[in-house]
């Protein structure tokens, strides 16, 4: 079951904790990527100062985590498989040596299909890794090195199979539509071929063109699908990945019964987590802090006990009850009136008169456990409801007394 | 005071870019009025709407020292003219202030139609029209060939007109001489019973109004009491004098001839009106300076904050604005969809739209502006007669017996190879042809009877267009005439929108629906949800546009270090909506407002 029930607040409780590794390594910068990467190939000297930092980064935090048992690791990048199995390896002894990690933990590895290999795949299935997520995006060669990703889809489906062959039970892969050129049936096409591959998990993800891309500088001659034509193909792939027996469990996400990343999930669900490496964000102790996106500068910030954040916010119980709607709005589990004014005191009424016009409208329904989620509809306009949720949570006056207390 | 044989009061007049500010920026100049480094860029115009827009909307004066190569000392007034046919007014108070206007043409493009329409203002003022060649250094320049132009059009001599460049500063010497010599120096008795002309009047809030008048006949003085004979206001004058460009230099009195202001703790600019005369209250002149007339709003137009909350500081800055100008006019007004707001009555539509500009610039307010409308009379079935200012108060129709719209005398003045294109777009204004005359050989001026709302929208900027700019416009009201006449109503999701109701001309009607809505569906944009827009006439749609459902606004990803991102994303999408105005469910930015004001006709 997805739902978390809230964490108690007993101190003496062990709490589950998530950390996220950044390796921010690429053989090339793809077109459409904004993620903080260096796309220039192999640079020994750089990634192996990389590593020691990210090593001591991992020690010196651990000392002021009391009272948490790692229960998800995600490497990602970047492309976490562009860097060397060894390395990795290391980063994932350090993490089980500082801190307390659970024995069935997740601990999930973003890999390339041109970075894997049936030995390094072997390697780090036997150090622990246990997920892997492998961005196939496209069927079609063409379209593949269009957008400046450095590998075939037969390398896709061969990474695929080596990871089944190396004792990976949880294999994921990510795939993106609306791209330039892209037809509805092409995306039919790749979505069933993708699906003979028989994943654990599939991420879909509508391209979007980001400012400071290359993408962006051409974007109007680049033949994109219009929001339309994307949204044709999101409820084309809800659908599909359904009837195969994938739940969606989050706008972009989809998985078999029991295989939800329960790391993402952790984002979604407002639980802390820890990030390591450059532009790695953190929420922890409340509050939410994210590390410079420039490789030299965390390298120094750690090794020279200098700064390495560049943001770092606490974030205020009203605040919380905004990104509360904002995150779990995104998943299948959504909000629940109870929960929701325990946690804010905050009336759920004014939000529940939105959810119900929604509801009419197939944006929204209402599960029989009284839980409300956004419809795949929903989700496709989910900017906009926000807002009007938002608003109306703005507007809202504290509760003066919780009902049932 | 100044001998009056000394005194030489002029304007300069011009069609549009052919240089009359920079003139006048160069004359100063000569005359050392100001100092070079003091200067800057067209000083006579300086509301910074003016500078942009490189119209001149209120008249300004200045006084220049001047000695002639007679060796004689003149002193030189130069008033400064609006542009534009809403002023018209106003342009011809500034002119009867003067005996001569400079005509500036520009050496290449040579007449065009503000050259002509300004000319027959100054010509009907009675002044002496001296013709100037302007952008004599430019390559495309052809002097002799405008020259000719001037005197087979307008028919004055202009052979020996100077050859000036006013902005790299060739010849401005000889438009002074040219000044001295040819504009005649002013008559006026200055024994006789002070009577002065406003052409001008401007508030400060240390002083109170200023006003800017020209002396006919006999003494202004600080200290004596006088009376404006149109509106009866009576004042003792604190201070009279000239006006430098650097400011107000006070003086012990203004003589007939001379052109200054006075102030006298005058708190509203709506006591001391354009065109109105200035007596002396214990000597009063028998009779007021001709030419009065009450400037009334033409145009009405409701006004709105587009963030409700900010009704008080629009009501705080009308009220400034008004202290200013004094033709225009406003009264609170309610509407269901909007809020509070005002209907605002303007001389015109660049009025209206340089209003609504210093009220969003100067004051810093975001406007939705409702479609503008002229005043209708309505005479009820039960006999009782209304006028209706807003459609917000426009009867049912059933209690309709007559309705009347006001109507005008157009006058076009073009070139004749467009009089068919003018034709053609009266006549889609309701427009009915009275006669056609032949200036010269090549310039005809037409005469139509056409209703004013037909003129209030776009239709100058068809009219240029039509024309390749050549032709000028001038109306005058002529009275009221029965019309057909219909309220049409839009509803956004089955609602009615009041605030987007417009009166109109019954066969008008479902071609104007049709593009209203077609606009609104342009300009609002998608929504969680299909939005039927409609137009509707006492509840029966004529016109249907639909505004489909929005089906993509979402963040595809969200991990971890995406949150504080996607917050902010979301902040500023929250704050874009709050921008719109919500009608039901339905979210309408005020570009949707101004929209519906815009129609293009060639559509």
């Amino acid at each position: 079951m997805l739902l978390n029930k809230p964490p108690k607040k007993a101190p003496s409780e062990i709490k589950p904790l998530g950390l996220y590794i950044h390796v921010p390594f690429c053989r090339s910068k793809c077109e459409y990527c904004d993620f903080y990467s260096l796309g220039g190939g192999l640079n020994h000297e750089s990634m192996d100062l990389y590593l020691q930092a990210v090593l001591a980064h991992i020690k010196e935090a651990s000392q002021r985590v009391v009272g948490y048992a790692v229960d998800t690791v995600y490497f990602g990048g970047g492309t976490p498989s562009f860097f060397d199995a060894q390395g990795l390896n290391r980063i994932l002894a350090e993490i089980d040596r500082r801190f307390q990690l659970e024995k069935d933990a997740e601990i999930t590895l973003e890999a390339n299909p041109d970075s894997v290999t049936a030995q390094s795949l072997e390697k780090l299935r036997r150090a622990g890794f246990n997920r892997i997520s492998i961005g196939v995006q496209c069927d079609e060669d063409v379209k593949l090195k269009a957008l400046g990703r450095p590998h075939t889809y037969k390398q896709a489906q061969l990474a695929v199979s080596q990871a089944r062959r190396a004792g990976f039970n949880n294999v994921s892969v990510d795939l993106m539509f609306g791209l330039p050129n892209q037809s509805r049936e092409q995306w039919m096409s790749t979505l069933r071929n993708v699906l003979d591959l028989k994943p654990d998990h599939v991420s879909c993800y509508g391209l979007k063109v980001e400012p400071n891309t290359p993408l962006y500088e051409y974007k109007e001659g680049a033949n994109l699908p219009d929001d339309d034509a994307q949204a044709d193909m999101y409820f084309y792939a809800v659908e599909t990945l359904e009837s195969f027996g994938y739940q969606q469990y989050e706008i972009s996400n989809f998985a078999r019964p029991g295989f939800e990343c329960r790391h993402n999930l952790k984002y979604w669900m407002g639980e802390p987590y820890l990030g390591f490496g450059p532009a790695a964000s953190s929420d922890f102790g409340g509050k939410r802090f994210t590390a410079a996106a420039n490789l030299d500068q965390y390298i120094t910030g750690i090794l020279e006990q200098g700064v390495i954040l560049s943001e770092c916010d606490t974030i205020p119980l009203r605040e919380r009850a905004g990104e509360y709607l904002m995150l779990r709005l995104r998943t299948s589990v959504g909000i629940e009136e109870n929960e929701y004014m325990q946690t804010f005191l905050l009336p759920f009424a004014p939000l529940e008169e939105l959810l119900c016009m929604y509801e009419k409208r197939d944006l929204a329904r209402k599960e029989e456990t009284g839980r409300w989620r956004l419809t795949p509809k929903g989700f496709m306009v989910s900017n906009s409801i926000l807002v009007q949720l938002l608003e109306a949570q703005q507007k809202s006056k504290p509760l003066a007394k919780i009902r049932g207390n | 005071m100044t001998d009056l044989s000394k005194l030489r009061n002029f304007s300069i007049v011009a069609h549009i870019d052919h240089g009359k500010s920079t003139l006048a920026d160069r004359l100063l100049e000569a005359c050392n009025t100001i100092d070079l480094r003091e200067m800057e860029d067209q000083i006579l115009d300086n509301m910074d709407l003016e500078r942009e827009r490189g119209i001149t909307i209120k008249a300004r004066a200045v006084r220049l020292n001047y000695q002639a190569d007679d060796g004689e000392d003149y002193v030189l007034n130069l008033i400064d003219t609006p542009g534009h046919v809403d002023f018209n007014y106003e342009v011809s108070r500034s002119l009867t202030a003067c005996e001569g206007a400079v005509l500036v043409v520009d050496a290449s493009q040579g007449i065009e139609a503000q050259t002509l329409a300004n000319t027959y203002l100054a010509i009907d003022a009675g002044l002496e029209v001296l013709p100037v060649i302007n952008k004599i250094d430019l390559p495309a320049a052809r002097p002799q060939e405008v020259k000719q132009e001037i005197e087979d059009v307008i028919g004055i001599p202009a052979m020996d007109a100077p050859e000036i460049s006013a902005k790299n500063g060739i010849n401005i010497h000889s438009v002074l001489e040219l000044v001295v010599r040819d504009v005649p120096p002013p008559q006026g008795d200055r024994d006789a019973p002070l009577r002065a002309l406003i052409f001008d009047s401007q508030y400060d809030s240390y002083r109170g109004v200023i006003v800017y008048l020209r002396v006919m006949d006999g003494m202004l003085t600080p200290g004596m009491d006088v009376r404006m004979m149109a509106t009866g206001a009576e004042y003792k004058v604190v201070e009279c004098g000239y006006l430098a460009p650097k400011g107000m230099i006070p003086c012990d009195g203004l003589g007939a001839g001379e052109v200054g202001y006075l102030t006298a703790s005058i708190k509203t600019v709506s006591d001391t009106r354009v065109g109105d005369t200035v007596t002396g209250a214990a000597n009063p002149a028998a009779e007021a300076l001709p030419g009065y007339k009450a400037v009334q709003p033409m145009v009405y137009s409701g006004v709105y904050p587009a963030d409700g909350s900010k009704y008080g500081d629009l009501r705080d800055a009308l009220e400034k604005l008004k202290l200013n100008d004094a033709s225009m006019s406003y009264v609170q007004e309610n509407s269901i969809a909007l809020g509070f707001g005002f209907r605002c009555g303007f001389l015109g539509l660049l009025h209206m739209e340089v209003i609504l500009e210093r009220l969003e610039r100067e004051y810093n307010l975001d406007l939705i502006t409702t479609a503008p409308n002229v005043v209708y009379q309505i005479t009820k079935t039960d006999g009782s007669e209304i006028e209706v200012y807003t459609p917000l108060n426009y009867p049912d129709p059933a209690e309709i017996a007559e309705a009347r719209e006001p109507f005008v005398k157009a006058s076009i003045i073009s070139p004749q190879e467009y009089v068919g294109n003018i034709m053609e777009l009266c006549q889609q204004r309701r427009g009915e042809f009275k006669d056609m005359t032949y200036l010269d050989t090549t310039r005809v001026e037409l005469h139509y009877e056409m209703p004013l709302n037909e003129i209030i929208y776009d239709f100058f900027d068809a009219l240029k267009s039509r024309t390749r700019g050549y032709a000028s416009l001038d109306y005058e009201l002529l009275g009221y005439r029965p019309s057909k006449l219909v309220k049409l109503d839009i509803l956004l999701n089955g609602e009615q929108v009041d605030a987007l109701s417009f009166i109109l001309f019954a066969d008008s009607a479902y071609a104007r629906a049709r593009k209203t809505c077609v606009k609104l569906k342009e300009n609002i944009p998608r929504q969680m949800f299909e939005i039927p827009v409609q137009a509707a006439i006492g509840g029966k749609v004529i016109a249907r546009e639909t505004i489909k459902a929005l089906r993509k606004d979402v963040l595809a990803k969200c991990y971890g270090g995406d949150i504080t991102r996607k917050k902010k994303l979301l902040e500023k999408q929250k704050e874009g909506k709050k921008r719109m105005r919500s009608f039901g469910t339905v979210s309408v930015p005020s570009e949707a407002f101004m929209a519906v004001l815009k129609l293009d006709d060639d559509d």
